[in-house]
């Protein structure tokens, strides 16, 4: 009987958890379509004034055509170098592999405000600071662990032997590559195009510090928010959010469908 | 599995030279660069090359840099001993008390606050928590409050917590759900009884697990500006805020540099010490 | 055996301190079925790998049909491998896994699957030609990877273990289809195997493997009967070791003085070996026989091995057909008299 209890107050318990992890989430998305400037209880009307007037500001659109540039590349860049880091891991053995992968997965541990300052001051030092493209550099560092992880965790599941059976019969190793490794880990390297898109479509911190005029989505947010309460900034949240959430489902389906099929 | 025990042929070296050029230009650059920064000097509001402790002398004397040092310390580590707890029992329900598919579904739900704009959630409890907001308006309808909650430290951990609570119940929960069953029944067997099997087999089996999580949550907490800024009033300032405010405002670089490093070597020290718990009297497994 | 297609001289492979390979010499015919068989760990996967070219040897030379080996990548060799794990192709289907040797080759579209196809239907899989691989059965993998690998109509054909992961009935019947194949299309398998069973049936000749070195290459029957090292005596069947010291025309054991041929000269230590098949059972003494007492019987099909003792502790295996032992009233902790003819002993070469 207590053991039922006990578990009753866990899974309550639990649920608490994800309405903490939640409402603001949800929060968000509902003040997008309430008329009140400054939302509380009881809620005013439903509106899509703040969808209309994102829409309408110029320097907005700006931004969202900047950010989808720096997140399309930034994937292209993160999920070659995590592809190259995860099959190097994969295939070869070498005295100096520690420090190599360690090149490559290190990043996401060190604060994104440190890496936002070294990212500044080191691109400004050699003249590269202030482009659409410093961001795009920073955010594939950022985000490629991210796809060679994803790589490296389908390359497990490959069979030893498969890469060899296609150099016996008659691949050399840039056609095995592309015949079998590539073919295999298709799934794997669109979820991790998908994903490092959506990381760098969200990053605020160094895109804020390196990206000089050339504004992203979550920059203007964030000056947005320092100004004054404004709830365009629900409105812009929520596009974002059905954005991403829509690569993250994509990623999911690709993965795990072929998990299944494997 | 190496195949060939050649030297390293070009096709093996097309995969590791770009990405040691790339990461070598573009992360070891920045951060190396940025050590060597806090030695240099700023002159009429220009930086340049030296080799100086002037940085370091005047940051490490300044009242205001410790205070914000140990604040920052302070509720870095509450948010993460809170969230270890507030964890805790959410990771056991899902680890034991429900389905597989359960499990599988709430561990990617839990996985959607990372793609959601940490910045457009802290906008949301901004709202929620102000005084004349949605909590306090929830206060008033049964006669209390308005309670003060936001630019207080409560504030702030709220939103350490909006950052790292998802991922240390994700992480707790692959540690609990880890552990080999035989041997919580084992114990069971041997006369533990229900209640004992929690802190005398469950807890130690997922002990690394449970402290890499809170490693992760201190590293996140103590290196976002984002909640002691807009939920906590910055009051005092985290050391982040102090590297944007030097950095900013002041052209101050060097300096933000001097409070970077400091917060790498806390880190490190953190991270080394955290390892060295999670890990020690293991064989290398 | 014809001239040699392939022939290994003084190979060695080492990995970092470990040797896998000793000094190897080994020639194989064209056309011919050669076993190399071995405990794992043995050294015959290595072999087989530097014969396909995954592994370079340290030293030494690997030629096939006279040209020099050592440097020719992999992929230019024409040594087509069934792997033990098979290594199929999961995203293509057991079409396309078949043509992809020919694609390597730059075969056009067209050709490609008329060869996979005819090879399929040779194989009597033709109705799962479009069937993804996940989707057939362990024998019908089975013969996708031996298409896979005959399509490019390769001289040698190398095989890994390639029955181990299937069920007992289906080895049988796949060692049938091998051992087909291998006399229509005359090329040269080598066949690496821990099955005894596999090896005899199907090798014209077997090389026997221990620690990296070849312990003996022979014909089924010559390893079966006259093994060259107590190692190939224990490793291969059933066979009784006795150790002793050479009277000239007989062998002086702890058991008994057994007369036998082949022995060294006189006063020098000797190794006899008897097969459990050609040891003689009964219950009564007779002159020379040796008392044993029975510890414990092995079915295999109509076959019985009997595991008996003798006074001084020596363990000794017989084996009769399933249908004597009723006759023989056998129960553990009976009393039996073992025997055999002078000419069932084997004396090893070495001492």
């Amino acid at each position: 009987m207590s053991a039922r209890i006990g578990t009753a107050l866990l899974l309550g318990w639990l649920l608490l958890v994800f309405v903490f992890i939640f409402s603001p989430i949800v929060a968000s998305v509902v003040f997008s379509f309430n008329s009140d400037r400054f939302p509380t209880i009881p809620l005013g009307s439903f509106t899509t004034h703040w969808y209309d007037t994102i829409f309408a500001d110029a320097e907005i659109g700006e931004a969202a055509r900047n950010s989808i540039i720096v997140s399309l590349t930034t994937s292209v860049i993160a999920t070659t170098l995590g592809f190259a880091t995860a099959y190097t891991d994969y295939r070869y053995n070498f005295r100096l592999k520690g420090p190599y992968l360690a090149l490559i997965l290190l990043p996401p541990t060190i604060p994104l405000i440190i890496m936002a300052l070294a990212m500044l001051a080191w691109l400004s030092w050699i003249g590269a600071s202030g482009q659409l493209w410093s961001i795009i550099v920073a955010h594939s560092v950022l985000t490629a662990p991210f796809a060679m992880a994803i790589i490296r965790l389908r390359l497990n599941q490959i069979d030893p032997n498969l890469e060899a059976a296609a150099w016996n019969l008659g691949s050399s190793e840039w056609k095995a590559l592309r015949s079998v490794i590539l073919p295999f880990c298709r799934p794997a390297i669109v979820s991790a195009a998908c994903l490092t898109a959506a990381v760098s479509f969200d990053e605020f911190a160094v895109a804020w510090f390196v990206s000089g005029l050339n504004k992203t989505v979550p920059v203007i947010v964030l000056e947005i928010v320092q100004g004054n309460i404004d709830p365009q900034v629900n409105a812009i949240g929520s596009l974002v959010f059905l954005t991403s959430i829509t690569l993250v489902v994509l990623a999911q389906l690709f993965f795990i469908s072929r998990i299944g099929r494997s | 599995m190496q195949v060939r025990a050649r030297a390293v042929n070009r096709f093996a070296l097309a995969f590791r030279l770009p990405v040691i050029v790339w990461q070598g230009l573009f992360f070891l650059g920045p951060l190396f660069f940025m050590i060597a920064m806090s030695f240099f000097l700023v002159k009429n509001y220009r930086m340049e090359e030296a080799f100086e402790l002037k940085n370091w002398a005047r940051m490490l004397t300044r009242g205001y840099v410790w205070d914000s040092y140990w604040y920052t310390f302070g509720v870095a580590g509450l948010a993460t001993l809170a969230a270890t707890l507030i964890a805790f029992p959410a990771a056991f329900a899902l680890a034991f008390r429900v389905s597989e598919a359960v499990r599988r579904w709430a561990i990617f739900l839990l996985i959607i606050p990372f793609f959601t704009s940490y910045l457009v959630r802290t906008f949301s409890w901004y709202v929620i928590l102000a005084e004349s907001g949605v909590i306090n308006a929830g206060f008033g309808t049964v006669g209390l409050g308005p309670y003060t909650l936001l630019n207080t430290p409560i504030g702030t951990v709220v939103g350490y917590l909006t950052l790292t609570l998802p991922l240390v119940v994700i992480l707790q929960t692959v540690a609990l759900a880890n552990i080999d069953r035989n041997l919580v029944q084992a114990a069971r067997n041997l006369g533990c009884p229900p209640r004992r099997t929690l802190f005398a087999v469950i807890v130690p089996l997922a002990k690394a697990g449970l402290i890499i999580a809170a490693l992760f949550c201190f590293i996140l907490s103590f290196g976002d500006f984002v909640a002691p800024y807009y939920l906590g009033g910055s009051k005092p300032p985290t050391l982040p805020i102090l590297i944007i405010d030097t950095t900013k405002s002041g052209q101050q670089w060097p300096r933000a540099a001097v409070v970077a490093v400091m917060m790498m070597l806390t880190l490190f020290a953190i991270a080394a010490t955290s390892i060295w718990l999670a890990y020690r009297r293991r064989s290398s497994a | 055996m014809t001239e040699p297609l392939v022939t290994l001289s003084g190979v060695v492979k080492r990995f970092g301190d470990f040797t896998a390979v000793h000094r190897l010499d080994l020639e194989i015919g064209a056309g011919e079925f050669m076993a190399i068989m071995g405990p794992s760990g043995c050294g015959k996967t290595t072999t087989l790998r530097m014969i396909a070219g995954l592994d370079v040897p340290t030293e030494g030379e690997v030629r096939i049909g006279g040209r020099l080996m050592n440097e020719v990548p992999v992929h230019e060799r024409d040594t087509p491998m069934v792997w033990q794990s098979l290594a199929l192709f999961p995203f293509l289907n057991a079409r396309e896994n078949v043509e992809f040797g020919l694609r390597m080759r730059g075969v056009g579209a067209h050709e490609r699957r008329r060869r996979a196809v005819e090879w399929l239907e040779r194989l009597e899989i033709g109705a799962f030609a479009e069937r993804n691989i996940d989707t057939l059965s362990g024998g019908q993998r089975q013969r996708v990877a031996l298409a896979r690998s005959l399509v490019t109509e390769p001289q040698i054909l190398l095989l890994d273990e390639p029955l181990s992961a299937l069920d007992a009935h289906l080895v049988i019947r796949m060692q049938g289809v091998l051992t087909r194949l291998q006399r229509e299309l005359g090329i040269t398998f080598v066949y690496v195997t821990h099955s005894q069973s596999e090896a005899f049936a199907m090798a014209d000749r077997i090389a026997i493997m221990s620690e990296g070195r070849i312990e003996q290459i022979g014909q089924p029957r010559e390893i079966y009967r006259t093994p060259a090292s107590r190692f190939v005596a224990e490793f291969v069947g059933r066979n009784n070791i006795l150790s002793g010291t050479s009277r000239g025309d007989a062998i002086e054991t702890a058991l008994g003085t057994f007369p036998t041929a082949g022995l060294p000269a006189t006063g020098a230590p000797a190794t006899l070996v008897v097969a459990a098949d050609l040891v003689r059972i009964g219950r009564t003494p007779s002159d020379g026989a040796v008392p044993c007492t029975l510890i414990s019987e092995e079915f295999v099909g109509a076959t019985v091995t009997l595991f008996l003792e003798a006074v001084d502790g020596t363990e000794l295996k017989v084996q009769i057909p399933e249908r004597t032992l009723g006759e023989l009233n056998a129960h553990a902790g009976g009393s039996f008299y073992l025997s055999w003819p002078a000419d069932a002993g084997h004396v090893l070469a070495e001492s």
